[in-house]
């Protein structure tokens, strides 16, 4: 992957990142889409949706969604990951834990705020168009198209969101279905 | 035609300045009815033709400046004291507005259909109107109506309620522009701000009373205050908070009285309706308003102003009985329908009060029979009996007119103030008239609520579907089918809903006995037993959907901000009583229900 030349779309999906982990994994986010992050706190869980929908908080008045990514992602949970730790570190962990609310943009075009739960937030990178690469096809994990691409900085590799895609209102509606039919099945 | 090359935007201001500008003349002309030489009135409406006639100039819509010529150069005349403002002249100048409306609705039709370059329709009778304006000469006789403008005012009848409906909504939402046009020198006393922002305001609001009840109620200043014996630097803070507190209330007061609006503005088109339906009947009805200063939410304005223009109508239609019939009853020739609205506890009230032949109730009794809504009237109290004329196909009038009794009515009355939580009573005596009383809730912004809990979780039940809540026995529960469960209260057998199993909530009581069943229902369907642990209490919430990025969630009708910051989901009971009918949480009666999508 390192031979591969940036297509001149590649160039265009250069700018800022905000970036955060998922387990071990260094995601981004573009700075443009993110509104604010606000530190965890209790979440109000909604019967009858998917998983990955942790529920709803209140953001100043304001009703928002929040979304767990690693969820979404179908990665271990952070509270099973953290099974047998010791409780420093499991108090550590939560510390840390943050929700990032983004604004994402409905089908109806309207930007909306969401939350994602995220482990930690990392830092504010700069990526250029060049060091930004398509992402290949993973057997598993990450489904590709949620994925600009995969920026190169500080000779680590950030996996690059399109955080509307991630969140996008029909996919949720597909993936609850199709959790709904394995549910019944 | 509409010009190709018109400013889209400038277009849709034009609309709604025009609409304020029309909306404060007829006001004007209706009070010059009773004021003929107010020539303050006379200008007023002369400016607002004068208004339009330029802005539509500016814009290109020829026929629309054509005719605000002719119905200004009217006013002008009466302004130079040429002519005098007779009954004719008030009548040819309430049609003009009448055109003007029509022809600003053309244009808006037209926008919306073709886009600019799209051809105008000429409204009925404009022509005919434009004759009158031009040949009229000021005499005393009757205006020289041709047979086609006579004509009009029944077709304008006809389109009458979408017109003034649409025309409604304007005018409330722009009811204080309307208020600035009249009042001239008002004019930096309102602002029109955006509704999205408002209601932002107002949620700012409540999370900052939340965040000051939160201080106010902190466990280190009450702990540090008795620990100190309020004296000293806690006392200092105590007090300072205090304050901070009082302010935070005003404030909150103050940013709920921003929604809502005076009942003048629907008061006033009501107004004009008598004077049309009256004549129109041949009825002479003095029409009173009081306390149209009242206010009102400003959603629920829009939704009141179609029951009120009917129940307007039918007072005047079937209520006040003609001249010569009043005479003979020995009443008053003329009529008197009068209409107020006033706050009482907590509700606000909007009475219409005619002085007419009043309800018969073995009349009414006698259709509802025939029509098959009831058996006998036996055992109904007079009230009940007349509600029976809220109830759909229903229409007591002997001979269908255009002005009222196509049965259509009085149901739709119902519902619309039903749908913003209102009521309708109706009080009457033969012979001396009817009151309605239109029972209002002060906000719609507010949803009064019960507090449940279920395990860990917490959920609002709107209190206006809910009957009752009780600890059930073991002897009133039975099981269905080894899986549905009922419970028998006086005889009634209700599905027993378990609301944590449908919401999959862990840790929640178990066993009915020790737990409370409420039962619940929308008023359509079968009353049902939802199963919750405890109730915590009464509670005012604001409702406030759950976010796009959830959307529509089964047996949710929404979130509400709870008193210590967190968000509790408002139960839609109708909704929640459909998905465990539809087979899962009793499998009694799955086949009665939708399924849930």
């Amino acid at each position: 992957m390192s031979t591969a030349t940036p297509t001149p779309a590649a160039q265009d999906r250069g700018g800022k990142f905000l970036t955060f982990y998922l387990a071990d994994e260094e995601y981004g986010v573009e700075i443009l889409k993110v509104q604010e992050i606000i530190g965890m706190q209790p979440i109000t869980r909604v019967p009858r949706t998917p998983a990955f929908i942790r529920g709803v908080i209140n953001l100043r008045g304001k009703v928002i969604p929040i979304m767990d990514l690693r969820e979404r992602f179908g990665m271990e949970s952070a509270e099973a990951a953290l099974q047998g730790a010791s409780e420093a570190d499991v108090q550590a962990a939560e510390a840390v834990r943050c929700i990032i609310v983004v604004q994402v943009v409905n089908p109806a075009g309207q930007a909306v705020p969401v939350g994602i739960v995220v482990d930690r937030v990392s830092e504010v990178s700069s990526i250029g168009g060049g060091e930004i690469e398509d992402a290949p096809s993973f057997g598993s994990g990450v489904r590709t198209e949620y994925l600009l691409g995969l920026g190169k900085a500080q000779g680590r590799v950030k996996l690059l969101l399109d955080i509307d895609r991630v969140l996008a209102a029909d996919e949720l509606e597909q993936l609850a279905e199709s959790e709904s039919v394995d549910a019944a099945a | 035609m509409l010009p190709t090359d018109v400013d889209l935007d400038l277009l849709k201001d034009f609309l709604v300045e025009s609409r304020d500008c029309i909306t404060g003349s007829e006001a004007a002309l209706l009070a010059l009815e009773h004021t003929p030489d107010d020539m303050e009135a006379v200008n007023t409406v002369f400016r607002a033709f004068h208004t339009v006639k330029g802005t539509s100039a500016f814009i290109g819509l020829a026929r629309m400046t054509a005719f605000a010529h002719e119905a200004e150069s009217l006013l002008s005349r009466v302004r130079d004291r040429e002519i005098a403002y007779t009954k004719a002249c008030a009548t040819l100048s309430l049609r003009s507005v009448d055109m003007l409306k029509a022809l600003l609705d053309a244009v808006e039709e037209t926008l919306r259909a073709d886009g600019p370059g799209g051809a105008l329709d000429r409204p009925d009778g404009y022509q005919a109107l434009i004759d009158a304006l031009v040949g009229y000469d000021g005499s005393a006789a009757a205006p020289a109506l041709p047979a086609a403008a006579a004509a009009a005012p029944a077709a304008d009848d006809e389109q009458g309620p979408q017109a003034e409906r649409r025309q409604g909504d304007r005018r409330q939402g722009d009811r204080r522009q309307g208020d600035r046009r009249q009042g001239g020198n008002e004019a930096d006393q309102f602002l029109r701000v955006r509704t999205d922002r408002l209601d932002r305001l107002i949620d700012m609001v409540g999370e900052l009373v939340i965040a000051q009840s939160m201080i106010s109620g902190d466990e280190r200043l009450a702990g540090a205050a008795r620990g100190q014996g309020a004296t000293g630097a806690h006392h200092e803070l105590t007090k300072k908070i205090t304050h901070a507190g009082k302010i935070v209330r005003e404030l909150q007061d103050l940013s709920m009285s921003m929604r809502m609006v005076p009942l003048k503005g629907t008061f006033q088109k009501l107004t004009r309706l008598v004077r049309d339906v009256a004549a129109k009947l041949g009825k002479d009805v003095e029409f009173v308003t009081e306390g149209e200063d009242t206010e009102i939410d400003r959603n629920m304005v829009d939704v009141v102003g179609d029951p009120l223009v009917h129940m307007v109508r039918n007072a005047i239609d079937h209520g006040v009985e003609g001249p010569e019939d009043r005479l003979r009853a020995g009443k008053a020739r003329q009529g008197r329908v009068k209409l107020s609205a006033y706050q009482a506890g907590g509700s606000v009230i909007v009475e219409l009060q005619d002085d007419g032949k009043g309800l018969h109730r073995d009349k009414i009794a006698r259709k509802a029979i025939e029509r098959g809504l009831i058996e006998s009237d036996r055992g109904m109290t007079d009230s009940e009996v007349f509600q029976l004329i809220f109830a759909p196909g229903f229409s007591t009038a002997e001979k269908i007119t255009d002005v009222s009794g196509r049965g259509v009515g009085m149901d739709v009355v119902k519902r619309n103030i039903e749908s913003v939580r209102g009521r309708v009573e109706i009080a009457s005596e033969p012979g001396k008239g009817t009151t309605f009383y239109v029972r209002l809730p002060l906000t719609l912004a507010v949803t009064d609520g019960m507090l449940v809990r279920v395990g860990a979780e917490r959920y609002v039940v709107p209190t206006t579907n809910i009957h009752m809540s009780f600890r059930p026995e073991r002897a009133m529960l039975q099981t269905v089918g080894g899986r549905g469960e009922v419970v028998t209260l006086r005889g009634e057998v209700m599905p027993v809903v378990r609301l944590h199993r449908l919401f999959n909530v862990a840790g929640a009581e178990e066993d009915p006995t020790q737990a409370l069943l409420m039962i619940v229902g929308d008023g359509h369907q079968r009353r049902t037993a939802l199963l919750v642990d405890e109730l915590l209490g009464q509670s005012q919430v604001v409702a406030k959907s759950l976010g796009d990025g959830i959307g529509a969630v089964g047996g949710i009708a929404g979130g509400a901000i709870l008193g210590d910051g967190r968000v509790g989901l408002i139960l839609d009971v109708g909704d929640i009583v459909a998905l465990a009918q539809s087979g899962e949480a009793t499998a009694e009666r799955p086949e009665t229900r939708r399924a849930v999508a």
